[in-house]
C-alpha cells in the first residue's frame, strides 16, 4: 500500500474512522508534558534517595499533599468502578459510551496514586508487608489489600481496550483475549465494585477510627465509623462528573465532540443524585461531631479551626459552595443543561470532595489535642509538588496515547461525522 | 542444536517459574526487612562488657559527681552516682553528654600553631616545645596566665608561675566565687562561704540561681528533691527573687520579680524588715549597718528594685518564721554582680542567727597552698580579671607580654566581649591550652590540647556553694587521643623550663599533697570516694558597713531597658559551647535557624510598639545585637531576656554561627566600695530593625 | 478493640511542680536511646527527641504568671491509638509490663501511626541519622540503630527492662516480680529534682502505685480513653487543667 502523504505518519495506528492531529503536534504536546515529568522524576529520585527529609513533610505533618492528593484522585477516580456497577449490573446502556474513559481515569487514579504511596512510604521495599504480616484492626492494611487488587481489577479492564487498538486487534489470540474479557466484564465490575466501596470507604475508616484525634474521629456502624460510608459516597458523588470533565478537557483539546450531552448529563445526574445523599448523612454527621464528639472531648466548634489557613471558611465552602450549589444544579434539569453551570457544578463538586480530603488530611493534624500544644501549619515544598506534577504528566501521557491510539469513544465517528 | 528466539524465551520463562518455586526469591524478600534495616553507611553499634566508673566532672561547673558507663573501653554513657555527694542521683544536663562530648568535632587533636596568613597548622609537640620556650623565655616577667578551671589544684601550678615569671598576673575566669570572697574579705572573715541547703527548711535565693546553675547545682537540686516529697506540701519552702522566671523560679514556691542588678538592695530590704522586728548580730558594726538599712523601707526598696512591698514583708515575715532559714544572693547569670550583693545577703543570714548554724551559711576551711610561691586561695580570688583587661584597654597597664591561657575562653566570655578580644589581640604572644578549638584559641599564637576530663586525673576542691569543705578525684576511665598529652606534668614541666621552682615534680604529686593538706586519704580518693569535712572556721564578721554603703547604690542605666542574660547549664558554657545533643534543648522562640530571639513580656512589648517575631536592634555603646521578639510573662518590665552561649564562632556546626553572644552588651563598671568589676546592670536601647 | 491487661504495667509518676526543665532528662535518653545529633535543632516539629519537655504557661500577665514544665515520654497507652492502625503490626502492646513495642525492621515508614498519636511521641526518621566521625564510636549497644524511613518512640527503655530482668534471674530472684528500683528509664534516672518516678503501677510496694492515686495525679487526654500509663501530678490546678481539654463550664479533677 502506497503512504498516503497527507495523513499523519502514525496514522495506521489510529482507530478505526478516527482523525487524529499530526504526529509533530502530537510529539510536541508529549514533550512539554514530558518535561513535567522529568522534574518530577527528579523530585522523585531526590525523594527516594536521600530521603523523605527533603519534603516539607514534618512529625506534624506526616500525611500532607501527597496523601491528600491520593485520596483526591482516588475519589475522582470512582468514576470507574461506579459507572462500571451501573453499566455491567444494573445495565444502563447509555454509559457504555464513556465507560472506557472512566476506566482509563480510574487507571491512571490508582496506579498514579501507587506511584505516590512509593515514595511516601518510609521503606518501599517493605510495602508489601501489609500482606505478609497484615493487622486485621487496621483500616490502612484494608486500604492496603484492596487499592492493589482493584487496580489489578483496572488493568484488566483496561486491557481489553489497548488490545482493540486496531493493528493489535488484527491478531486473533488478542482479539479474543479481549472479547472474552469483554464477555466477563460484569463480574470484574463488580468485584471492582466491591473492592472500590471498601477501600473507598476504608479510606475514610482510616481518618474515623483515630479516637485520639476529635476533628476526625466519629462513631459508626459496627467496625466502620460514618466517615466510610461518607467517603464512598462523596466519591461517586463526584466522580462520574471528574470523567466529564476530562473528556471535555480533552474535547477542548483536540477540537473533537466525544461524548454526547445525554451521556455528560446522565453523568451529572448520578453524581448529583450521589452528592444529595452524601450531604444529607454529611450534615447529619458535621451535627452530630459539634454535638457529641467535640464536647465529649472538651471541646468547642471553634477550637477545631485556626486562621485562614484552616478557617471555618473551608468548611462552609466544602458543605455550601462546593457542595449544595453543585448538587441543586446537578439535579435541576433545566440547570444541568446549561453548560456553563454544568461544567462550574461538576468542578466545584470536585473541589469541594479535595477540600474534604484535604481537611481531614492536613487539618486534622494541624489541630493541637494536648492544651499546650499549638496549632502548626504545613506547605508542601517543590519536591511533593515535583512529584504530584510527575503523576498529572503520566496521566496526561496515559490518556494522550489512549485518546490517540485506542478506541476509547464509540460516539467520537459519529458525533464528528459533518466534519470532512 | 541452534537455541533460536523461541527456545530462548521459553527457557527463560521457564526459569523464571522453576525460580519461583524454590525458596530463594522469598527469602530474599524476606529479608528485605534485615537488609533495608542495616545500609552499610548506618552506624552499626558494637558490643562489649559494661564496666562503671565513678569520677567527677571536671567539664560542667556543678562538678557534678557522675558514674562513666564503659563498653569494652568506649565511654558511652554517663550516669548519675548516688554515692557522690555533688551529685546525689541526678546528672547535669551539660555532664550528660561528655562521652559523647570525647568525639566532638571541636576537638583540639594535635597541637596547632597560626601561620602567617592566619590559617592554624598541625605542628609536633617538639615544635610546640621549642616556641614555648622561647616566647615565654623572652617574656619572663610579663606573663599573664588565666585559668578557666575554678576548683582544679592546677591553679596553683599557674598562679606560681605567674608570680616567679610574670608579675603575679594570674586570673581566675569571673564567676560567683569572685565577689563572694571579696565579701568575705570585706566582712573580716576567712575561710569560703559554705551553704548548708540540705538542712534549711526556707531557701531564699535572690538573684542566685540555684536550681540551675548556682554554686553545686546537682547537689542543690538533690536537696530540693529531698525536700519535695511527691504531689504533696513541700518540706522546705524555696522562694527565688530576680528579674527572669528562670528554672529556679519554675521550682520555687514563689517567684519575686525584681530588676536585674537589684539583688543586695532587696536582700538589704530583708534586713531593714528584720532589724525592725527585733532582730539583732553580734558584730561590732551593727549599729553602722543598722543605720545603713533604716533608708530601705519597703517603698525604697520597691522604688529600686521594683517589688511588690507586700511581698518583701511576706517573705521577710516568712523567713523570721522559719527555723533554719538560709538566703543565698548571687548573680542572675552567675557572673558580674557586686561583692555587696553577696555582703547585703551575707547580712540577712547574720540577722537570722545562721553563720556556723545547721541549715545556715558556713564559713568553711580553704587549704593552704601545696605548691612553692602559689598564690593562696584568697589570694586568686582577690585578683580581678575584668578590672585587669579594662585597664590595659584604658592604657593604665601595660598588656603583658604573653599570656597563656587554660580551659578559658575569655574571648567568648567576658564582658563587653567584643572589646575584650580587641584588648587581647594586643598581647604579643598568646597560648592556649584547650580542649576546644574556642573563640580564645582562635586569637593564640599557638594552641595546645588538653585531655578531657574523663581523660585525666584532676581534682575538685570545695566547689564554691558546697555545704563542706570537700576534695575528690576526677580519674580517667578513657584513654587520651595520640597526641595529646596530660597538662598537669606538660605545665609542671614547662615551669621548669621557664626556670619556676615548684617544689614538685609531677601532677600526681601535686594533687597527693593537695589531698593531704585537705586532710584526705589518697588510696580512698583513688577508689572513687569523695572527702567531706565538718570542720568550719571563724564566722564572726563585721558587717563591712562602710563598704556595703559606698557599693549598693545602683549605677546609673545607659539606656531605658535593662538586659538579663539567662543561663542553662545545658546549653553549655564558654569552654564547652553546645554539646552536640544539646541544642534540641534551646527553645523554639530561643532560636531560629541562626536567628537569636530575646523574651520581654507584654507590657514591654506594648511600649515598644512590637510584636512577637518582631526583629528589634538591641545596643548600647558596648554592643548590639539584632534579634526577634519572643513574648514571655514571666520577665520583668523593661527588660529583656537574653539566653547566655549563643553566638559563637568557633567549636563545630552545632554551635557556630547560632544566634548572637549576648556578653557583648555587658558593659563593665566598677564597685565603688571595693573597686570590683561590676556588669549586671547593663543598660540598652531598643529599636525596631 | 479489647483492652489488654497485664499483671505488670510499667509506668511514671511525674511531679510537674518539680520540674525545672533543665533537659537533662532529654540529653540522656538521646545518648541511652542511640539518637542521633541534628547540627540545626530549631524546626521543633521535625528533630527527633523521644521525650520532650514542654513549657506550659497559666497565661497571665506579668507578675502573675507561672510557668511549669511538662516531660512528656511515650505515654505506653493501655488502649494505643497507634498500636490499632499499624498495617504490618510493627508496633504492638502483647508483652507483660505493658511497653508499647515499636520494631524498625518491620516498619513501612507510612506515618499512621504518628497520625494517630494524639501526644506527638512518635518520631519519623526523615533522613539517615549521621554522627560527627567517631562519636559513633558512644553508641550504646543496647539500642539498635535506626535508618532512615522508619519511626520510632520512648520505649521506657524497654533493653533495661530486659537487663533488670536478666540480673534478677542470675541472681535468683522472681524477673516477673522486679523491686521498685530494679528498673528504671534513662530520663528518670537522669533527673536532678527527681520529678520522675518510675515502677510498676500494679504493684503496692511500688512508690508509683500510690503517687498514681494522689488525689492530684491524672493523665494526659484521659477523656479520650487512651489508657496511658504516666500520670502527671501537680498541686497547682491551672497546671491540672492543662492535661486535658475542658469545657468552660467544666471542673478540674482534685
Amino acid at each position: 500500500m502506497e503512504k498516503n502523504y497527507s495523513l499523519p505518519a502514525d496514522h495506521d495506528l489510529f482507530p478505526e474512522g478516527a482523525q487524529r492531529c499530526s504526529l509533530l503536534k502530537f510529539m510536541i504536546w508529549m514533550g512539554l508534558v514530558g518535561v513535567v515529568a522529568a522534574w518530577g522524576l527528579y523530585a522523585a529520585y531526590k525523594v527516594l534517595s536521600t530521603g523523605l527529609g527533603v519534603t516539607g513533610l514534618d512529625d506534624y505533618f506526616g500525611f500532607g499533599l501527597w496523601i491528600t492528593f491520593d485520596l483526591a484522585v482516588i475519589a475522582l477516580g470512582a468514576g470507574a468502578f461506579f459507572t462500571g456497577l451501573l453499566r455491567y449490573i444494573l445495565n444502563i446502556d447509555p454509559l457504555k459510551n464513556i465507560i472506557n474513559l472512566t476506566v482509563i481515569v480510574g487507571f491512571i487514579c490508582y496506579s498514579g496514586a501507587m506511584l505516590i504511596l512509593v515514595l511516601d512510604v518510609g521503606q518501599p521495599i517493605r510495602a508489601w508487608f501489609g500482606y505478609w504480616h497484615a493487622n486485621v484492626h487496621s483500616m490502612l492494611t484494608e486500604v492496603i489489600f484492596c487499592i492493589t487488587c482493584y487496580l489489578i481489577v483496572l488493568i484488566i479492564e483496561y486491557v481489553p481496550l489497548i488490545l482493540e487498538q486496531k493493528q493489535l486487534n488484527r491478531n486473533p489470540l488478542l482479539h479474543h483475549i479481549a472479547h472474552n474479557l469483554h464477555v466477563m466484564m460484569p463480574l470484574f465490575a463488580g468485584i471492582g465494585a466491591f473492592l472500590s466501596t471498601f477501600h473507598q470507604g476504608s479510606l475514610g475508616g482510616m481518618y474515623g477510627v483515630l479516637f485520639a484525634r476529635p476533628y476526625v474521629f466519629r462513631e459508626g456502624f459496627f467496625v466502620w465509623p460514618w466517615t466510610f460510608f461518607l467517603f464512598v459516597i462523596s466519591a461517586v458523588g463526584s466522580g462520574p462528573v471528574f470523567t466529564v470533565l476530562i473528556a471535555t478537557i480533552m474535547e477542548k483539546m483536540t477540537g473533537k465532540k466525544l461524548v454526547s450531552w445525554e451521556i455528560k448529563s446522565l453523568m451529572g445526574k448520578i453524581a448529583g443524585s450521589m452528592l444529595f445523599v452524601y450531604l444529607i448523612f454529611k450534615f447529619m454527621d458535621t451535627y452530630g461531631w459539634i454535638n457529641t464528639i467535640l464536647p465529649n472531648a472538651g471541646l468547642t466548634f471553634e477550637q477545631n479551626f485556626y486562621g485562614n489557613i484552616y478557617g471555618q471558611w473551608l468548611l462552609w465552602t466544602e458543605l455550601g459552595l462546593c457542595g449544595v450549589l453543585p448538587c441543586i444544579i446537578l439535579l435541576v434539569p433545566s440547570l444541568r443543561n446549561n453548560p456553563a453551570l454544568f461544567y462550574s457544578a461538576a468542578l466545584l463538586d470536585c473541589i469541594g470532595v479535595t477540600i474534604n480530603r484535604y481537611v481531614f488530611t492536613v487539618q486534622a493534624l494541624a489541630m493541637p489535642v494536648m492544651p499546650f500544644d499549638s496549632w502548626e501549619t504545613y506547605a508542601p515544598n517543590w519536591a511533593e509538588w515535583g512529584s504530584s506534577a510527575l503523576v498529572v504528566a503520566y496521566g496526561a501521557i496515559v490518556l494522550s496515547l489512549s485518546y490517540r491510539y485506542l478506541p476509547v469513544f464509540p460516539q467520537e465517528k459519529k458525533l464528528n461525522a459533518t466534519k470532512a | 542444536m541452534a537455541v533460536d528466539r523461541r527456545g530462548f524465551l521459553k527457557f527463560v520463562a521457564g526459569v523464571s517459574a522453576g525460580v519461583m518455586v524454590t525458596p530463594i526469591p522469598w527469602k530474599l524478600l524476606d529479608d528485605a526487612s534485615i537488609w533495608t534495616q542495616n545500609w552499610p553507611w548506618i552506624p552499626s553499634n558494637v558490643d562489649g562488657a559494661s564496666t562503671y566508673v565513678s569520677t567527677v566532672s571536671k567539664l560542667c561547673p556543678s562538678c557534678v559527681g557522675m558514674k562513666v558507663r564503659l563498653v569494652g573501653d568506649r565511654p558511652v554513657r554517663i550516669l548519675p552516682d548516688e554515692n557522690h555527694p555533688l551529685s546525689k542521683g541526678g546528672i547535669s544536663p551539660l555532664a550528660v553528654a561528655e562521652a559523647q562530648m570525647l568525639h566532638s568535632p571541636a576537638r583540639v587533636m594535635r597541637p596547632l600553631k597560626k601561620a602567617a596568613d592566619g590559617a592554624y597548622v598541625a605542628i609536633s609537640w617538639e615544635e610546640a616545645d621549642a616556641m614555648l620556650a622561647e616566647k615565654l623565655g623572652a617574656a619572663k616577667g610579663g606573663i599573664a596566665c588565666v585559668s578557666g578551671d575554678e576548683t582544679g589544684t592546677i591553679n596553683e601550678v599557674l598562679s606560681a608561675i605567674a608570680v616567679q615569671a610574670g608579675s603575679g598576673n594570674f586570673y581566675l575566669m569571673p564567676t560567683e566565687a569572685q565577689p563572694a570572697a571579696k565579701a568575705v574579705a570585706a566582712m573580716g572573715g576567712k575561710g569560703q562561704l559554705g551553704y548548708d541547703i540540705e538542712n534549711s527548711d526556707y531557701v531564699l535565693a535572690i538573684g542566685a540561681n540555684v536550681l540551675e546553675t548556682w554554686g553545686t547545682v546537682i547537689r542543690n537540686r538533690a536537696a530540693y528533691k529531698a525536700a519535695r516529697p511527691h504531689g504533696e506540701e513541700p518540706a522546705v519552702q524555696y522562694v527565688f527573687a530576680g528579674p527572669v522566671q528562670n528554672s529556679t523560679a519554675a521550682g520555687a514556691d514563689q517567684w519575686v520579680p525584681i530588676k536585674a542588678g537589684t539583688e543586695g538592695v532587696f536582700a538589704l530590704g530583708i534586713a531593714h524588715l528584720l532589724i525592725k522586728a527585733g532582730a539583732r548580730a553580734d558584730a561590732a558594726d551593727f549599729d553602722a549597718f543598722r543605720s545603713l538599712v533604716e533608708a530601705y523601707n519597703p517603698a525604697k526598696v520597691a522604688e529600686i528594685t521594683g517589688t511588690n512591698p507586700e511581698q518583701l514583708k511576706s517573705v521577710a515575715g516568712a523567713l523570721m518564721k522559719a527555723r533554719t532559714p538560709l538566703v543565698i544572693t548571687g548573680s542572675d547569670f552567675g557572673q558580674g554582680t557586686g561583692a555587696a550583693t553577696v555582703m547585703a545577703g551575707v547580712a540577712v543570714n547574720m540577722l537570722l542567727g545562721g553563720m556556723n548554724r545547721k541549715g545556715g551559711l558556713k564559713l568553711l576551711p580553704v587549704a593552704e597552698p601545696v605548691v612553692s610561691s602559689a598564690m593562696t586561695r584568697a589570694e586568686m580570688m582577690g585578683k580581678d580579671f575584668v578590672s585587669y583587661m579594662s585597664r590595659i584597654n584604658a592604657g593604665k597597664e601595660k598588656a603583658p607580654a604573653a599570656m597563656v591561657f587554660y580551659e578559658a575562653n575569655p574571648a567568648y566570655a567576658l564582658p563587653q566581649a567584643t572589646k575584650m578580644s580587641e584588648v587581647l589581640a594586643k598581647v604579643p604572644f598568646k597560648a592556649t591550652f584547650t580542649t576546644f578549638l574556642d573563640e580564645t584559641a582562635m586569637l593564640c599564637d599557638l594552641v595546645l590540647p588538653v585531655p578531657m576530663g574523663l581523660e585525666r586525673l584532676d581534682d575538685v576542691a570545695t566547689p564554691y556553694g558546697s555545704g563542706q569543705a570537700l576534695y575528690c578525684l576526677a580519674r580517667p576511665v578513657a584513654p587520651m587521643p595520640a597526641n595529646v598529652k596530660p597538662a598537669g606534668d606538660y605545665i609542671i614541666a614547662l615551669a621548669g623550663k621557664l626556670g619556676c621552682s615548684l617544689g614538685v615534680s609531677s601532677w600526681e604529686e601535686v594533687l597527693q599533697a593537695k589531698a593531704q593538706a585537705m586532710g584526705a586519704d589518697w588510696d580512698s580518693l583513688m577508689d572513687g570516694n569523695v572527702f567531706m569535712s565538718d570542720a568550719t572556721v571563724s564566722a564572726s564578721l563585721s558587717f563591712g558597713a562602710d563598704a556595703l554603703a559606698k557599693s549598693v547604690a545602683p549605677k546609673a542605666k545607659e539606656g531605658d531597658f535593662a538586659v538579663a542574660p539567662v543561663f542553662k547549664l545545658g546549653i553549655g558554657t564558654a569552654k564547652t559551647a553546645i554539646p552536640p545533643y544539646n541544642n534540641k534543648l534551646i527553645r523554639r522562640w530561643e532560636l531560629q535557624g541562626n536567628e537569636l530571639y530575646v523574651a520581654m513580656n507584654g507590657a514591654t512589648a506594648r511600649k515598644l510598639g512590637v510584636l512577637m517575631h518582631d526583629k528589634i536592634v538591641v545596643s548600647n555603646k558596648s554592643g548590639n545585637l539584632t534579634a526577634r521578639v519572643n513574648i514571655f510573662e514571666g520577665i520583668m518590665n523593661d527588660t529583656i531576656a537574653v539566653l547566655m552561649g549563643l553566638g559563637h564562632t568557633a567549636f563545630d556546626q552545632f554551635s557556630k554561627g547560632k544566634g548572637e553572644n549576648v556578653m557583648q552588651l555587658l558593659t563593665v563598671g566598677f564597685e565603688a566600695g571595693t573597686g570590683l568589676s561590676v556588669w549586671n546592670m547593663a543598660g540598652v536601647t531598643i529599636s525596631k530593625a | 478493640m479489647q483492652v489488654k491487661e497485664f499483671k505488670v504495667k510499667w509506668g511514671m509518676a511525674i511531679d510537674i511542680d518539680k520540674c525545672t526543665g533543665c533537659g537533662a532528662c532529654m540529653v540522656a535518653c538521646q545518648a541511652e536511646n542511640n539518637l542521633s545529633p541534628i547540627e540545626d535543632a530549631s524546626n521543633k516539629i521535625k528533630v527527633m527527641n523521644w521525650l520532650v519537655v514542654y513549657e506550659l504557661s497559666n497565661k497571665k500577665p506579668f507578675p502573675e504568671h507561672d510557668v511549669a514544665y511538662l516531660p512528656r515520654p511515650c505515654q505506653q497507652c493501655g488502649t494505643p491509638p497507634c498500636v490499632s492502625v499499624c498495617p504490618v503490626i510493627a508496633t504492638d502492646k502483647n508483652e507483660e509490663g505493658g511497653i508499647v513495642s515499636q520494631i524498625y525492621p518491620r516498619c513501612i515508614g507510612c506515618r499512621y501511626c504518628m497520625a494517630a498519636c494524639p501526644y506527638h511521641a512518635r518520631y519519623f526518621n526523615w533522613l539517615d541519622p549521621v554522627w560527627p566521625e567517631g562519636m559513633e564510636k558512644a553508641l550504646t549497644p543496647d539500642v539498635s540503630v535506626r535508618p532512615r524511613g522508619v519511626v520510632e518512640k520512648c520505649t521506657f527503655c524497654h533493653h533495661r527492662f530486659m537487663q533488670a530482668k536478666d540480673k534478677a534471674i542470675v541472681e535468683g530472684r522472681d524477673p516477673e516480680a522486679l523491686a521498685d528500683g530494679d528498673y528504671v528509664t534513662s530520663c528518670t534516672e537522669a533527673c536532678p529534682n527527681g520529678a520522675i518516678v518510675f515502677g510498676d503501677l500494679n504493684n503496692p510496694d511500688h512508690q508509683v502505685y500510690h503517687l498514681a492515686r494522689s488525689k492530684y495525679a491524672s493523665r494526659l487526654l484521659e477523656r479520650l480513653h487512651a489508657d496511658t500509663q504516666v500520670y502527671y501530678i501537680s498541686r497547682r490546678e491551672w497546671v491540672r487543667r492543662q492535661l486535658d481539654n475542658y469545657l468552660d463550664n467544666e471542673k478540674v479533677k482534685g
